[in-house]
């Protein structure tokens, strides 16, 4: 296997594969952009900064191709310092747009650190990981992880860019999981989120059919969003119910360590918490949001209008589209956010079956290509700063076609490569160079 | 290979996972894209586009000698596109300016106006406008740039009320028509249909395709641009068997007749063909095509859509001797010859039964009796030759039976008879004789059976089925549909029955009580009849045909005149009206001397243009 790999791979610095699907996805972008914002007032504004931001993404592409990305491990303080001081630079000298101090306004354009501050957190945390690979199994590793990240987080939540959290998180999850981690504290971990995460689903359900109230479990249940006895009895019912399980346990000389039943109430508890907190934390227009994917025909001309016509767009393309520049949805307005969250839309709309199919093929080509060159690392640190972007990618085709498909409620998140915005292509491309610098240093070559 | 301590199983996992995610959503763009492509597509055709429709004409209905009884006429609507105009002072001014013009509240036109501008959507602010409003409002139109007019047919009955009950007319569809008629992509919510008649029965035909404006807006309704002015296609056009002459005739001499109610039959004996079809009283189909007010909505209320010609039952009175006088000379049992005495009464041992003659008409033979329509020749003829045998040539006759002419709710009246009773086990008594070979009691006829009878006989026996579509044409000129004579039935009778019947009823005009419709140079056959009527005064019947010497006959006709009290004076001469309108074209002038109808429809047949093209 290494001889012949070596033979083939000795003549390429560059992954030609990865590098094609990359220039076909932002092609396809590119005129998908060009042909949504057609009949905007600010069309030009954005075709212009598009068109600036093209080239700024291939010479950061360049950049991360053609530095030795070892460096990042070496200089991996000078990394994060950046990416913290960006960020609360940001807060400092910061615009703000669309409700979030996240951009500074430069002279053509402006730029997003949290774009660059992903990145910048991939790399330092697959620095961490590799430093503690001997440890990797301990639950302190996963808790240092979390601990990296979180005065990211933090300054994040304070601009607030929820959907930049949002992609991040399962991104660690994914290196932790990648680097070996032990399962049991993703699980954990992801039992938490499932919990804190299901709760207010469940409830804002419940209260779009109050016709359930009338079971009284469910009614007790409701009732439990609310702070206050019935919240503290719950929580302490937890332990007591752990506890006696435990009890239980031992009586019937089971093995079972009282750690596992402590946990599991532990992250109940905890999850169930963080569930009340986040009901109360959720604004009016991700409550919307939430109630439209539950059901989204239930009001077509509110909130829900916005997902179903976006979907209208997509089907009506048919198997060969309506053709280029003539989607009537998108060009109409009849799609959101078109030229960014919604672009799969516009091109499904006016490309059809073919367009979807030939990007989702190559997403999953370009995750292949990154996956091929994790494997192909010289280092560890290579392996998991690749499995890093993999997981970037990977979420994000997971939550922008999952959304537009009707898998997940809408969430503002992008389609890199595709979508419009200067910064996240700019940050992406660097990511992708990063991959390929990872590919062209492989061991074969050394 | 590489010293990394780590495994790749892990990254393996989220790869094949990736991969399986990557195959559902593939499998979801399937469906969205491949199998429900078109509802989307649906979706998205009616998201884009807005559609100010243009009615298109209906198709004509004209007579057989081509005057338009149906035609469509330009209308013209008002329409408001915002763009130009939309801050409230303007509209202001322009609803002002406009409710000065069209007569309409100034505050509803503001309100439809603010809508209009807020949704940016265009609308119809008022529709038929007339001329008079036209010429002002294109001054206005100089003036505020958002208004314009647009084009439509519209239908129009150049005859007002004539033909009324065989046309029908149109008006705004009910929830229940619509949800037939609204599965029909020719149809939107405000599209008129046929209600009753040719207008409802021929609707498929007689509809159009509209034309339209199609509007290409955006996602808040916006004008964006015009897409395309389709252009819209006339309907069928349909031709009647009527004529509009004799059906001149008999409107206006049922018009003017003593009540004014009643209804006329003229058929063609040779095919059954209707000729004229009146039936009194009438309605103005044009006063359902405008706009309809609480005014309207009462008048729709009151509508006399009740179709005498064949929804009227009444009793037939003389002219049912034509069957009694069938039944005696196919049965033979009286002799022509033999002669019964009238005294002006008969007495029937329990009662006395008069004839319509107080003084009496001696001794009458069949002919005379006929002529003079006595009625002790029949009570004694009746009486000889038996009430089964009157009944069964009542009924071969087709009484009690439906003509089966192609419209709606036509009654089939009542025969009555020993048979008839003995199957409701009642029973039959004398006078029930007397009273059915005179043609009064319980028998039923409507007027177009009386005229189905007389066709009969003129043609020696064949009823044919009556229609009144001769074609359908569509705007290409072909023949859609053809009206065809049909056979229903038919009287296998001895040669002197025919003759006899024919002579007796000939000299009923030329002698007897139907002289009134002697026409000069035409064999006039006929037969008066005054039905006794216990509610009111009775009704007076005449029913007849006519020919040419030596042809065929051409038309056979029937009248009633509700409450008319005498055939003769009453009912005979719109038949002779009839018959003149029909045949004084064909005959020799010379021999002609009749005064000449005072009604001159040929003329005036303005077969409405129809607009060109529908233009904003």
């Amino acid at each position: 296997m290494i001889f012949t790999q070596q033979a083939a791979l000795k003549k390429s610095r560059m992954d030609w594969t990865l590098f094609i699907a990359m220039l076909v996805l932002l092609t396809v972008g590119t005129v998908a952009i060009v042909s949504s914002v057609a009949i905007l007032p600010q069309q030009a504004r954005i075709v212009r900064t598009h068109l600036i931001a093209l080239p700024l993404a291939l010479i950061a592409f360049s950049v991360g191709w053609r530095l030795n990305y070892q460096v990042f491990q070496d200089q991996w303080k000078f990394v994060y310092g950046l990416v913290l001081l960006s960020l609360a630079a940001v807060l400092l000298f910061g615009v703000v747009d669309k409700g979030a101090r996240s951009w500074f306004r430069l002279p053509l354009f402006s730029v997003q650190p949290s774009e660059f501050a992903r990145i910048g957190l991939i790399l330092v945390l697959a620095n961490y990981l590799d430093k503690r690979i001997a440890k990797i199994q301990e639950l302190s590793v996963v808790l240092g992880a979390f601990l990296l990240a979180l005065p990211v987080f933090f300054l994040l939540i304070k601009q607030p860019d929820f959907s930049a959290i949002l992609i991040t998180l399962p991104i660690i999850l994914i290196m932790l999981f990648a680097a070996g981690a032990n399962i049991y504290h993703l699980a954990i971990i992801l039992g938490y989120s499932f919990i804190s995460g299901l709760l207010p689903v469940l409830w804002t359900l419940i209260n779009m059919n109050p016709e359930l109230l009338d079971n009284t479990l469910v009614n007790y249940f409701f009732h439990l969003s609310d702070f206050g006895w019935n919240t503290l009895f719950f929580v302490s019912g937890t332990g007591v119910a752990a506890y006696l399980l435990w009890l239980l346990s031992v009586k019937l000389y089971s093995n079972i360590s009282g750690v596992y039943f402590a946990g599991a109430a532990v992250v109940i508890a905890l999850g169930f918490l963080s569930g009340v907190m986040v009901k109360h934390q959720m604004k009016e227009y991700q409550q919307k949001r939430l109630e439209v994917f539950l059901s989204p025909e239930t009001d077509p001309r509110g909130a829900g209008y916005n997902l179903l016509q976006a979907r209208v767009a997509i089907g009506s393309g048919g198997i060969f589209g309506r053709g280029v520049f003539a989607g009537t949805q998108s060009r109409l307005g009849f799609v959101p956010e078109r030229h960014t969250d919604f672009i799969l839309a516009v091109i499904g709309e006016e490309m059809g079956f073919w367009g979807t199919a030939l990007v989702a093929g190559l997403y999953v080509l370009v995750l292949r290509r990154i996956k091929l060159a994790a494997g192909l690392a010289r280092d560890r640190f290579g392996y998991l700063v690749n499995c890093g972007i993999f997981g970037m990618f990977m979420v994000y085709f997971f939550i922008n076609f999952g959304m537009l498909l009707g898998f997940i409620p809408v969430m503002g998140v992008p389609l890199p490569l595709l979508s419009y915005g200067g910064s996240n292509m700019v940050a992406t491309l660097m990511a992708v160079g990063i991959a390929q610098s990872i590919y062209a240093r492989r061991y074969a070559l050394v | 290979m590489i010293d990394r301590n780590i495994s790749q199983e892990r990254l393996d996992y989220l790869w094949v996972f990736a991969y399986a995610a990557a195959l559902v959503f593939l499998l979801r763009l399937v469906n969205l894209q491949v199998i429900m492509a078109s509802h989307y597509r649906e979706i998205a055709e009616k998201n884009r586009t807005q559609i100010i429709s243009q009615a298109a004409p209906r198709g004509r209905i004209f007579t057989s000698d081509d005057v338009a009884m149906a035609t469509s006429k330009p209308s013209f609507s008002l329409i408001y596109f915002p763009g130009q105009l939309k801050t409230n002072s303007e509209l202001d001014a322009l609803a002002s300016g406009l409710s000065r013009q069209l007569t309409m509240p100034f505050e509803d036109l503001r309100g439809t106006l603010y809508k209009s501008a807020r949704r940016e959507t265009p609308v119809r602010l008022a529709e038929n406008l007339s001329s008079k409003t036209m010429f002002a409002l294109s001054e206005l139109k100089t003036i505020y740039p958002g208004v314009d007019i647009i084009v439509e047919a519209r239908r129009f009955y150049p005859f007002g009320s004539y033909l009324s009950h065989l046309i029908g007319y149109i008006s705004k569809m009910d929830a229940r028509e619509w949800s037939v008629y609204g599965k029909d992509k020719k149809y939107s919510m405000d599209s008129r249909v046929g209600k009753t008649g040719l207008e409802k029965m021929y609707e498929k035909e007689l509809k159009g395709r509209d034309g339209g404006i199609y509007l290409e807006v955006d996602s808040r309704g916006k004008l964006s641009r015009i897409l395309e002015s389709r252009k819209w296609v006339p309907g069928s056009d349909v031709y009647l068997t009527i004529n509009s002459k004799a059906q001149a005739a008999a409107e206006e001499g049922l018009a003017k007749s003593a009540t004014g109610k009643g209804a006329v039959v003229a058929l063609d004996p040779r095919s059954g063909a209707v000729l004229a079809l009146v039936s009194m009283p009438e309605y103005d189909p044009n006063m359902f095509v405008a706009y309809q007010d609480e005014r309207d909505q009462e008048k729709l209320k009151n509508l006399p859509e009740f179709n005498v010609a064949l929804q009227g039952a009444y009793p037939p009175g003389s002219p049912f001797k034509i069957i009694t006088s069938a039944a005696l000379l196919e049965s033979g049992k009286v002799p022509t010859g033999e002669t019964f005495y009238c005294p002006g009464y008969y007495d029937a041992g329990s009662r006395v039964f008069k004839c319509w003659q107080k003084k009496g008409h001696g001794k009458t033979s069949f002919l005379d009796g006929l002529a003079n329509s006595c009625d002790v020749y029949f009570y004694n003829a009746g009486l000889r030759v038996g009430p089964l045998n009157i009944e069964n040539m009542a009924r071969q006759f087709r009484l009690g039976m439906l003509t089966k002419i192609p419209l709606p709710e036509e009654k089939e009246g009542n025969v009555f008879g020993p048979s008839k009773r003995a199957a409701r086990k009642s029973y039959w008594f004398i006078g029930d004789t007397l009273n059915l070979a005179i043609g009064q009691g319980e028998t039923l006829v409507t007027p177009i059976q009386m005229a189905l009878l007389m066709s009969a006989v003129a043609n020696g026996g064949v009823f044919y089925r009556p229609y009144y579509v001769d074609k359908i044409v569509n705007g290409e000129g072909a023949t859609l549909y053809r009206g065809k004579h049909a056979e229903l039935s038919r009287l296998n009778f001895k040669d002197s029955t025919w003759s006899l019947l024919r002579q007796g009823l000939m000299q009923v005009v030329d002698e007897g009580t139907g002289q009134v419709a002697k026409i000069s140079g035409v064999e006039v056959y006929g037969k008066t009849g005054t039905a006794q009527n216990p509610q009111g005064k009775d009704h007076a019947w005449f029913v007849a045909y006519a020919s040419l010497p030596g042809q065929p006959s051409e038309v056979a006709v029937s009248v009633l005149v509700e409450h008319g009290e005498h055939g003769a004076s009453a009912a005979a001469p719109i038949a002779k009206a009839v018959i003149e309108a029909l045949l004084k074209s064909k005959l020799p002038s010379k021999t002609y001397a009749a005064p000449v109808s005072s009604v001159q429809l040929g003329t005036a047949a303005p077969a409405g243009p129809v607009p060109e093209e529908g233009k904003i």
